[in-house]
């Protein structure tokens, strides 16, 4: 039914939408809540998944409801 | 832009440490509260937020079990209430802005540049004259007047061009390299000039170059006796004044008269001698008011006293009413003298050449002179008769003299000149 409405997925699935700047920086939006924040690792809980940033000295530039960004040196992103 | 905003909402930067600060975090966000730049320091994170933020976080750590502690403060809302403290200095910041801003209105310094004929000081002084002087408005200068003002009062200046920069104002002028000439036409313009004696005597000279002179050679005259006069009148045919042609009256005279000169000098004299001893005083003033810094009163009967002020001024031009300085006080003894004989001729003949020499000075000529000298034991007097010889005289207007001419005649005369013009006008009027 998305598929044939062409609505976008995002507001349809609820599905987070992670978009990556090289390897410094990384920017989310539709995710539901912070579950783990260290300079090691920033796991973020979407609707079906997890997301997992690896990596080091990660910090959370900012973050509101909607969107999160984070910066830092990424070297794994994972869905868990 | 967005620090903009940061700062004039303010924020502050927070410790937090506890059981879950990610709870916290994802509370903060449920709660619409701004939270950035976090970062983790292994058992505390560190946080900014807004103020109001700051105070809703409240209940939420205490669901959370975390705590939380301020670090820093930063934005305007801080500013002030730290500025709130501090009144007076808030009052000094207005105040030194009030008065720079004050202050630039004013013209504080004034440079001439380019004059070399005409000294600083003179157009200074033109300058106040015309109004402009240090510590005026701007905008109460009026530069195209100045500068127009400027050419017109000194023929030797051609070229001016008046400048403000910053509160200077620049005079820049150029002045002319040929010399001027006073134009002499200006005194010939109404009525004519007579030359009158200005002293009683004889006259021994006279070159007459234009009037008509009455007096010759060995006359005598008083002062105030037209010598030359600026009249010179035109005769009818039956020697009858017609009229009169006005002149300035021109003649090269020479009165002789004779002068009594009498100079004396006492014998006796008071000589100061300074005994060595003195004082330095420092002398501050304001106005017209003056503090000598000295506690006791000046040890000396009789002693001189010297002063060096300075004024304190800002800038080349901006004098401030204040002064410093220093007064220097000697002590004297008066010893009474009496003059020997050799000194009392030296100092009668130096009296006596300072006189001749003004006299010379002035372009007066001495044909002869008798001097004797008088002495008695309290002073020398020295009596000169001298003759002397000088052009002794002034230019005065001349007294307009009325000439009764009939009336057929003036009008047939304005007829006449109308039929005959220019030189044969002239022609008539002097045969």
């Amino acid at each position: 039914m998305v598929e044939s409405l062409k609505l976008p997925k995002d507001t349809m699935l609820g599905a987070a939408i992670v978009t990556v700047t090289g390897n410094r920086e990384a920017f989310i939006e539709n995710y539901k809540g912070i579950l783990e924040y260290t300079t090691e690792t920033i796991v973020l809980q979407g609707k079906n998944t997890k997301i997992c940033f690896e990596g080091s000295s990660l910090s959370i530039d900012y973050y509101t409801n909607e969107d999160m960004k984070i910066s830092g040196k990424i070297d794994a992103l994972r869905y868990l | 832009m967005l620090h903009w905003i940061q700062y004039i909402r303010g924020y502050v930067v927070v410790r937090v440490w506890g059981y879950s600060v990610e709870r916290l975090l994802n509370l903060c966000g449920n709660h619409d509260i701004l939270v950035w730049d976090i970062e983790d320091h292994g058992d505390y994170h560190t946080m900014r937020m807004s103020i109001a933020g700051f105070f809703a976080l409240k209940p939420l750590l205490k669901k959370t079990g975390t705590r939380v502690a301020v670090l820093h403060r930063y934005g305007l809302p801080f500013f002030v209430s730290k500025m709130q403290k501090r009144k007076l200095f808030v009052a000094g910041l207005f105040c030194c802005i009030l008065f720079w801003s004050l202050a630039s209105r004013c013209i504080w310094d004034i440079r001439i540049e380019g004059n070399y004929a005409l000294t600083e000081d003179v157009l200074m002084e033109y300058l106040q004259e015309q109004g402009v002087h240090t510590a005026m408005k701007k905008s109460d200068l009026q530069i195209e007047t100045l500068e127009q003002a400027l050419r017109k009062d000194y023929d030797l200046i051609t070229w001016t061009s008046l400048q403000l920069r910053g509160t200077t104002l620049l005079v820049r002028i150029k002045e002319n390299e040929m010399p001027v000439y006073d134009e002499q036409k200006s005194e010939t313009a109404a009525g004519g000039m007579d030359l009158v004696a200005e002293k009683d005597g004889i006259v021994t000279y006279i070159i007459t170059r234009s009037g008509v002179p009455l007096v010759s050679c060995g006359d005598s005259v008083k002062a105030g006796d037209v010598l030359v006069s600026g009249a010179i009148p035109v005769y009818n045919e039956d020697t009858t004044v017609r009229r009169y042609q006005y002149v300035k009256a021109d003649a090269d005279i020479l009165l002789r008269y004779t002068k009594q000169v009498s100079l004396e000098a006492p014998v006796a004299y008071e000589e100061k001698c300074y005994t060595g001893e003195k004082l330095d005083i420092p002398v501050l003033g304001a106005g017209s008011k003056e503090i000598t810094l000295r506690l006791f009163g000046i040890p000396y009967d009789l002693y001189d006293t010297s002063e060096e002020k300075k004024q304190v001024k800002l800038l080349d031009h901006l004098y401030l009413p204040l002064f410093y300085g220093q007064k220097t006080v000697q002590e004297y003894e008066v010893a009474a003298k009496k003059h020997t004989d050799e000194e009392m001729k030296a100092l009668l003949q130096e009296e006596w050449r300072k006189n001749i020499s003004t006299l010379l000075e002035k372009g007066v000529q001495i044909t002869e002179k008798n001097v004797t000298i008088k002495k008695n034991d309290k002073k020398w007097v020295l009596y000169a008769n001298m003759q002397l010889e000088e052009s002794a005289v002034k230019l005065l207007p001349t007294e307009a003299e009325a000439v009764e001419v009939p009336e057929e005649e003036q009008q047939s005369d304005q007829t006449r000149a109308v039929i005959l013009k220019g030189g044969a006008w002239e022609r008539l009027q002097s045969v």
